[in-house]
């Protein structure tokens, strides 16, 4: 989702890690292996390849990582049960870096491994490039969380095999949603986002919304740090001398917990409101010593600890936990539904029967397929962007973690929140009745 | 106002403090060595990450969280260590070869360093959790300033001193000053040239790790961290002079101010304003503020 083109420069990683996928392969195998002992009537299905392209350096390498391990799961979990149709998923992992290498592995994926589909992307800046890729090379591809937006406008509006996430922007709609309901009186805003489409876009997202909800509100200071920054006082310094009322912050990496750490040495949410639309992502770096209570917290669209949240999520959580020690952040919703959905279609195209659908089968099917994911139910919108929720909240340290979480918990859906297919964003939310 | 200017000043200085420990690493290896060390920032990210884990035992093993500064600065400078495994295993092998090759070879532990790391400690940041608020915060003219940070900017100036003292005033410093003038002339004179470049790159390495275990109760260790650092750390040598340690002080003071000034005024300005100064002695003063080597 986030456009990361400036944040890898990348020619020193352009070789991905062969051995991890060399071992995931043989780890793959393995399973595979393991299944035609428990289950010989499925050993004859000859396993169905599913292509993974996974960030693995630099900055978003954790939501990389976080969308991999929640496909593993997947794979694990649809394998034990049977696989699709009775053949076992077999993952073959490439990496994500630049566009042009990423463009190189995606279509060894396709034309060598020939996979039955590919999964993964995250960086705008790469899944811009994987778009008219995957339409040319005619095989489905699910991103998880990358869009083929330029800028908050889409490029490509009705595509054939090209899956994409939702929209760029939401997260900071959602957050421009919230903030009137949860900080009544603010006049004066400043924000801070890094220095690249992403940070631009949602800031210019939320000062539109936030306008719509207060009209006389003033964007009095913003700032936009490159990626990779982990110095923030100066930064810190001129926030305070703004004096708004509120901060807007659309941080998602390290970074938001490095700010949250200097902005509590100085004391600034004493004086000041924070709205953090991103930093769920990294949520368990948010320690309770130095993140404040009463912050509005976004999850992206999932919260690991929804009170409401199904005995799926549950279960994920708990595995998670175990296997990584970590809980799991939201990149893990949008694989598992990519991964779930794509099973789905390909159930629903074979109609009942065993016989493995046509590519194009399976792309009619998951246009409108609704799942159960791990935040609950998600779907895709006829135009192949994904639909589902974002959870975002007021920062508490009631709860048995030594970070903090969110109550009350505000689950607002892409429905309300997102543009609808072919609208322009600033005209849309210029639109809204308030 | 004057809170303002505090906090300014001070955040310019803070980051003034962890530059010039990788910018004086940087220097004190091209000066003695003539090697351009683009590794700096990666044994700057380096000391981090080793910094984390140490703190981490320390805590784990219920040591007083109002002395983990101990810990962490001796695993900062322990970690230095692994500058004498890369000077004896790796430099030692060029420096007869053209300058590229020593470029491009501590290019290559730039790289080999990021993966080393991420392989080692995973790709999530990690981070000290609370450990930057344990001394507290001072009020200085209106401003809130974090203790923490104060240490760190003078621990980054006893070390000032103390590498001054080193060069000037021992016998140590002596040699690796003769050798920084003229290599040939400190060998005829019976000075182990070997042991001179191992103890160098030992220091500026552990210049680096120290900077970078200091700075991380602030922030957050990220395998990226290094080269955002070193960028910085190239303005500040070519403002101070390439090679000379007193252009290290002034230019990451340089450098420090007048990053936080422009964040504070013209936030757009940021590093224009950075490569602006850096133009300006190239073209007027082309060996640096204090350079004795050309640029």
């Amino acid at each position: 989702m986030r456009h990361l083109s400036q944040a890898t420069p990348d020619p020193l990683r352009a070789q991905g890690p062969r051995h991890n996928r060399r071992q995931f392969l043989g780890l793959a195998a393995a399973s595979a292996a393991l299944r035609f002992d428990v289950a010989p009537a499925q050993a004859q299905g000859e396993p169905v390849k599913l292509g993974v392209v996974a960030i693995r350096a630099g900055i978003a390498a954790p939501v990389g990582a976080a969308g991999l391990r929640a496909t593993e799961w997947w794979a694990e979990r649809v394998n034990k049960a049977g696989g699709i149709l009775g053949r076992p998923v077999q993952l073959v992992v490439e990496e994500e870096s630049n566009p042009k290498d990423t463009v190189e592995r995606y279509r060894k994926l396709v034309l060598q491994d020939k996979v039955e589909a590919v999964l993964g992307g995250i960086s705008t800046g790469v899944t811009l490039a994987l778009g008219p890729v995957a339409e040319d090379l005619a095989t489905p591809w699910l991103s998880w969380d990358g869009t083929t937006q330029k800028g908050v406008e889409e490029t490509m509006p009705n595509p054939k095999w090209a899956f994409k996430s939702v929209d760029n922007e939401v997260e900071a709609i959602v957050a421009g949603i919230l903030t009137p309901k949860y900080f009544k009186g603010i006049k004066t805003v400043a924000g801070i986002g890094n220095d690249y489409s992403y940070g631009h876009d949602c800031w210019q997202s939320y000062q539109a919304v936030l306008k719509r909800y207060v009209p006389d509100v003033k964007f009095v200071l913003e700032l936009f740090p490159k990626l990779g920054v982990t110095d923030f006082t100066s930064h810190i310094a001129a926030i305070q001398q703004s004096k708004a009322d509120l901060l807007m912050c659309s941080f998602w990496s390290g970074d938001a917990t490095i700010i949250m750490k200097q902005a509590a040495a100085v004391g600034l949410f004493k004086t000041m409101k924070g709205v953090f639309t991103t930093a769920g992502g990294v949520h368990d770096s948010l320690k309770k010593e130095f993140t404040p209570e009463g912050l509005l917290l976004g999850y992206n669209t999932m919260y690991f600890d929804d009170p409401k949240g199904s005995p799926l999520l549950k279960q994920f959580v708990r595995e998670y936990k175990t296997k990584h020690n970590e809980y799991p952040p939201y990149e893990c919703d949008h694989a598992f539904f990519n991964a779930e959905s794509y099973k789905a279609a390909v159930e629903k195209a074979a109609r009942g029967g065993r016989q493995w659908p046509e590519k194009a089968a399976v792309v009619k099917a998951l246009e409108g397929l609704e799942v159960e994911s791990l935040s609950g139910r998600r779907s895709w919108r006829e135009d192949h962007v994904q639909m589902c929720n974002f959870y975002q909240g007021i920062t508490t340290h009631k709860n048995s973690y030594d970070f903090v979480t969110i109550s009350p918990v505000e689950v607002v859906s892409t429905k309300q929140a997102m543009k609808p297919a072919g609208a322009k964003l600033f005209d849309w939310i210029n639109g809204w009745k308030i | 106002m004057s809170q303002h200017v505090v906090n300014v000043l001070l955040s310019g200085v803070f980051h003034a403090s962890i530059l010039f420990l990788v910018a004086a690493g940087l220097q004190v290896i091209f000066g003695v060595q003539k090697i351009f060390n683009l590794a700096c920032g990666s044994f700057y990210a380096l000391g981090a990450y080793v910094g984390v884990s140490a703190v981490g035992w320390y805590t784990a093993a219920g040591g007083p969280p109002a002395l983990f500064i101990v810990p962490l600065a001796l695993a900062g400078l322990a970690v230095g260590a692994v500058g004498l495994v890369v000077e004896r295993g790796l430099l030692s092998f060029v420096y007869e070869r053209d300058e590229t090759f020593q470029l491009l070879l501590t290019f290559a532990v730039v790289l080999m360093m990021e993966d080393a790391i991420r392989l080692t400690w995973g790709t999530a940041p990690r981070s000290t959790a609370g450990l930057y608020l344990v001394y507290g915060q001072t009020h200085l003219l209106g401003a809130t300033v974090p203790v923490y940070n104060l240490i760190v900017i003078a621990a980054s100036l006893a070390i000032a001193v103390a590498i001054g003292w080193l060069l000037t005033r021992t016998t140590f410093g002596r040699i690796v000053r003769a050798t920084a003038d003229n290599r040939e002339m400190a060998a005829a004179l019976g000075v182990d040239l070997r042991r001179v470049y191992a103890k160098v790159f030992t220091l500026g390495t552990a210049l680096g790790t120290l900077g970078g275990a200091l700075v991380i109760p602030a922030t957050a260790a990220m395998s990226e961290m290094g080269i955002e650092l070193i960028v910085e750390a190239f303005a500040v040598v070519v403002i101070g002079g390439l090679g000379s340690m007193r252009g290290a002080f002034v230019g990451a003071l340089v450098v420090g101010i007048l990053r936080s000034i422009a964040i504070s005024t013209y936030p757009e300005l940021e590093m224009l304003l950075i490569y602006l100064i850096v133009i300006t002695v190239l073209v007027l003063r082309p060996r640096g503020l204090f350079g004795g080597a050309a640029v």
